[in-house]
Formats: C-alpha cells, sequence, structure tokens
C-alpha cells in the first residue's frame, strides 16, 4: 500500500498528464467523427456572441463585395420567377408564403468558418428558435455549403462541405449519372466526385449539382465544374475533380433549407432496403 | 492575490482577446493564423506548482477549442506544452534553473528566443498533428508546423519584445 501510494506521489505529474491528455484525445477523436454529438463545439451562448461580435466587425471590411454577391444573386433569382410568371397559380406572394411549398430557406450569416483542417466547421448565426436542426441542408448564392450539425438555441455548427466525413449525393447536370461528392483535404476549392460508373459520359466543364436522392439538399443545386477525370479501381470507375462555384474561403450569407418532406422520405428509403 | 498572480490574469484575458478578435481572423495567404495565446504558457512563472500549470494549460486549450471546433487538439497542444517545459527550461537555462530564480521575461534575448521556439513547435507539432488526423499527410502537417509555427515566432517575438523590462546589467 505505502508503495502504491509513494508511486503515486512520485509520478503524481505524469499521471495528471495522461489523465488530461486521454481526455483532450478523446475530444479530439470525437470532433472526427461524423455525427458524434461532441462536448466542446462552438454553438455556446458565449462562445456564439463572441464570434457574432467578432464577425460583426470584421463584416465592415466585405460589405461592398457581400452586396454585390447578395444583388446579382437577387437578379438570378427574379430571372428564374419571370421565367415562371406564367405558370404561377397565383400573386407571387401567395405562393412563397404558403405552406404547400415543399422547401422553406431561412437565410443565416457565418460568424466562423475554416478550412485548412481536415475536418472543417462553419458557425452560423441561427439556432433552434429560428427553426434550424440538426441534418438541415446550407447553400450560398453560388452552390453548397454543408449540413446542420449540432444546433443550439440561438446558434448552429455546420459541417462544411471541406470536412472529410462528409458525403454528399451528386449528379452530373443532364445526365442521370450520380456519384458520392467527398473532400480529399487540402485544396479548399476542389471536392472529388467518386463511384462514377466508368460507362458514363464526362466531359470537362460539366457542371455537377445535388442529385434527387438526397434528402437534405434540394435537387439541382450548383456544386460545381469538372476539372479532370481519372479511372480508378483497375479503370473500373470515374474519379473526377471537381471546382466548386464557392469560394469556401469567403462566406457570408448563407440559406438554411428545411425539407418538409424529409421524414416521409426517410421512410420510404428504409421500406426501399429492408427489402 | 498577489502582484504576479494579477499579471498572470491579466496577461491570460488580453493574450486570448487578442487571438480571438485580431490574430484569428489574419488569414495570412489563406491559412496562415498566428498562435499568440501560447505565450501565455512560455511566460507562466516557473515558482507555481506543476500541476495547476498542466490544469491552466488544459482549460485555456479547451477555451480555445470551443471556439476554433478542433475538440481537444488545442488542449492536448498546450498541455503537451506544459508538461514538457521544465525539460526545455532545463536545456535552455541550465541543469539549476530552478535555484536561480530567474525571471523568464528579465532574462537575456537570446536565450528566451531559443526558449520561444522550442515551446512553439511542441506545441504546434501537436497541435497540427492532432488536428489533420491524417498519418498519410505528414508531410502536410510538418509544412503547416513550420510555416504557422513561423509566423507565431515573429508575431510572439514581437510581444516578446515589446513587454520585455529594459536590460539592467
Amino acid at each position: 500500500m505505502q508503495q502504491i501510494l509513494n508511486f503515486l506521489i512520485k509520478y503524481r505529474n505524469l499521471l495528471l498528464y495522461l489523465f488530461l491528455l486521454v481526455i483532450a484525445l478523446v475530444f479530439t477523436v470525437q470532433s472526427h467523427n461524423y455525427h458524434r454529438n461532441t462536448f466542446i463545439h462552438s454553438t455556446g451562448r458565449i462562445t456564439g456572441s463572441f464570434m457574432d461580435t467578432r464577425s460583426g466587425i470584421y463584416d465592415y471590411f466585405d460589405l461592398q463585395d457581400q452586396n454585390q454577391r447578395l444583388s446579382e444573386e437577387n437578379a438570378r433569382l427574379r430571372m428564374r420567377l419571370l421565367e415562371l410568371a406564367d405558370s404561377l397559380p397565383g400573386p407571387e406572394q401567395t405562393t412563397y408564403f404558403s405552406d404547400s411549398l415543399p422547401y422553406t430557406i431561412q437565410p443565416a450569416r457565418v460568424i466562423k468558418n475554416d478550412y485548412y483542417k481536415t475536418d472543417n466547421y462553419i458557425t452560423i448565426d441561427i439556432g433552434m428558435e429560428q427553426g434550424v436542426e440538426p441534418d438541415m441542408g446550407v447553400i450560398a448564392p453560388t452552390g453548397i455549403v454543408g449540413i446542420v450539425d449540432i444546433a443550439s438555441d440561438r446558434y448552429a455548427r455546420v459541417i462544411s462541405i471541406l470536412n472529410s466525413q462528409m458525403s454528399l449525393n451528386a449528379q452530373i447536370k443532364g445526365t442521370s449519372t450520380i456519384g458520392s461528392l467527398k473532400w480529399e483535404g487540402k485544396d479548399p476549392y476542389v471536392m472529388s466526385l467518386q463511384d462514377v460508373p466508368r460507362l458514363a459520359q464526362v466531359k470537362k466543364g460539366d457542371t455537377i449539382i445535388t442529385g434527387r436522392q438526397s434528402t437534405t439538399f434540394p435537387p439541382d443545386i450548383l456544386i460545381g465544374t469538372v476539372k479532370d477525370a481519372r479511372l480508378v479501381e483497375n479503370g473500373s470507375r470515374y474519379q473526377i475533380d471537381v471546382a466548386l462555384f464557392n469560394d469556401m474561403t469567403d462566406l457570408g450569407y448563407v440559406s438554411v433549407i428545411k425539407n418538409r418532406d424529409k421524414a416521409a422520405r426517410q421512410v420510404i428509403d428504409t421500406l426501399g432496403t429492408n427489402e | 492575490m498577489n502582484s504576479s498572480f494579477l499579471n498572470n490574469l491579466l496577461r491570460f484575458v488580453v493574450l486570448l482577446l487578442a487571438q480571438l478578435f485580431l490574430f484569428d481572423q489574419i488569414n495570412f495567404m489563406g491559412y496562415i493564423n498566428p498562435m499568440v495565446y501560447l505565450l501565455f504558457l512560455v511566460l507562466y512563472p516557473l515558482e507555481n506548482k506543476p500541476a495547476y500549470f498542466m490544469l491552466v494549460a488544459f482549460f485555456l486549450g479547451l477555451i480555445m477549442d470551443t471556439f476554433q471546433d478542433t475538440g481537444g487538439a488545442h488542449a492536448a497542444a498546450c498541455l503537451t506544452l506544459a508538461f514538457t517545459r521544465p525539460f526545455w527550461l532545463r536545456l535552455v537555462f541550465g541543469e539549476g534553473y530552478a535555484m536561480k530564480n530567474i525571471k523568464l521575461l528579465r532574462s537575456p534575448l537570446d536565450r528566451l528566443l531559443l526558449f520561444l521556439i522550442l515551446c512553439v513547435n511542441v506545441h504546434h507539432l501537436v497541435f497540427f498533428g492532432l488536428v489533420i488526423f491524417n498519418n498519410q499527410q505528414i508531410i502536410y502537417t510538418m509544412k503547416l508546423t513550420l510555416v504557422v509555427g513561423l509566423a507565431s515566432l515573429v508575431v510572439n517575438s514581437l510581444f516578446l519584445l515589446l513587454f520585455k523590462p529594459k536590460f539592467k546589467s
């Protein structure tokens, strides 16, 4: 007994170090796992309000650029609206505020963004009070951004598409070829579209959009263009480098998408796989 | 509540705020954000108990982790720096550093810089190792450690020069 006590006293610093190190490593490993609710995250009230203030200051340097982007998006949307105007059943307002739309969109501001790590996260300034829930999709004016991971009262954390755990259903525009979109790490402007069959028609410059199998994102949201394609796994599949439309290193305002039919579609999906 | 404690507390708060509000937003060349908060650990008083020091380092790291969503990478890096600091002190200031009652800020600049280099290296290596967390990207980890470490070193040295009392020898 005496010896054990002596041992503990002699090595107490080492033991304390190892104990705390194990805690830190557990947190780290958790943070590299998808959908493991971590203990240490940036959506707390204090952390969130700090970052809110910070981005309030730094956003001033970027105002003109953000305005430009938003007004460009406005113009694009207005053009699509004019195109649809004939086929809309009533005045434009009734359509926008009716409950019959499958997707509802909520604007948000990015208050923290990362892109040099293996697993990057974004923090936005709306949370459960505004109806944000985990697994909702997040898009920017020019393309997809990520998926909501943790939502607290006033802030939410988004898994960036620049995260090694991210895998998205994507499609080559104009064809029915689908694949899964992943990030290889390092380059924040390029992602890779994997598991594309060898017989698919792939051309440089083709547009990549979100696929119809995704329950998180509406179909036909822009992602990027084909930059390079090569055959992998003994030539059985394509791996396609996708240059993103979105500049993930410079995010200002984003939209959080809620899918009304998500629960229903997920039930149908599980029915399919059980057979 | 002596002045050393207050001094320390002030340094903790100021460096943390400087890190969060200023140095985390630099994004020089896209990803280079010098880390100044670890200067707190470098300059932490020598005479305090190592166990306290490690606990303080751990919580400082956790605070940084909550802001950067890095899990426990900052905590592990700070903790390792705190645990290995006596070893680097012995290396730089000689075997009897504890006896000599050294004040770190008043020690010669060359020794202080050498000590800083060692500390920054240990911290950044552990930090980026855990952030990248991929043994196939060791080269990338090394590159980040080197480049960001260099930036941290420059900024921390400037801080040291600013706060170092004038030499009286």
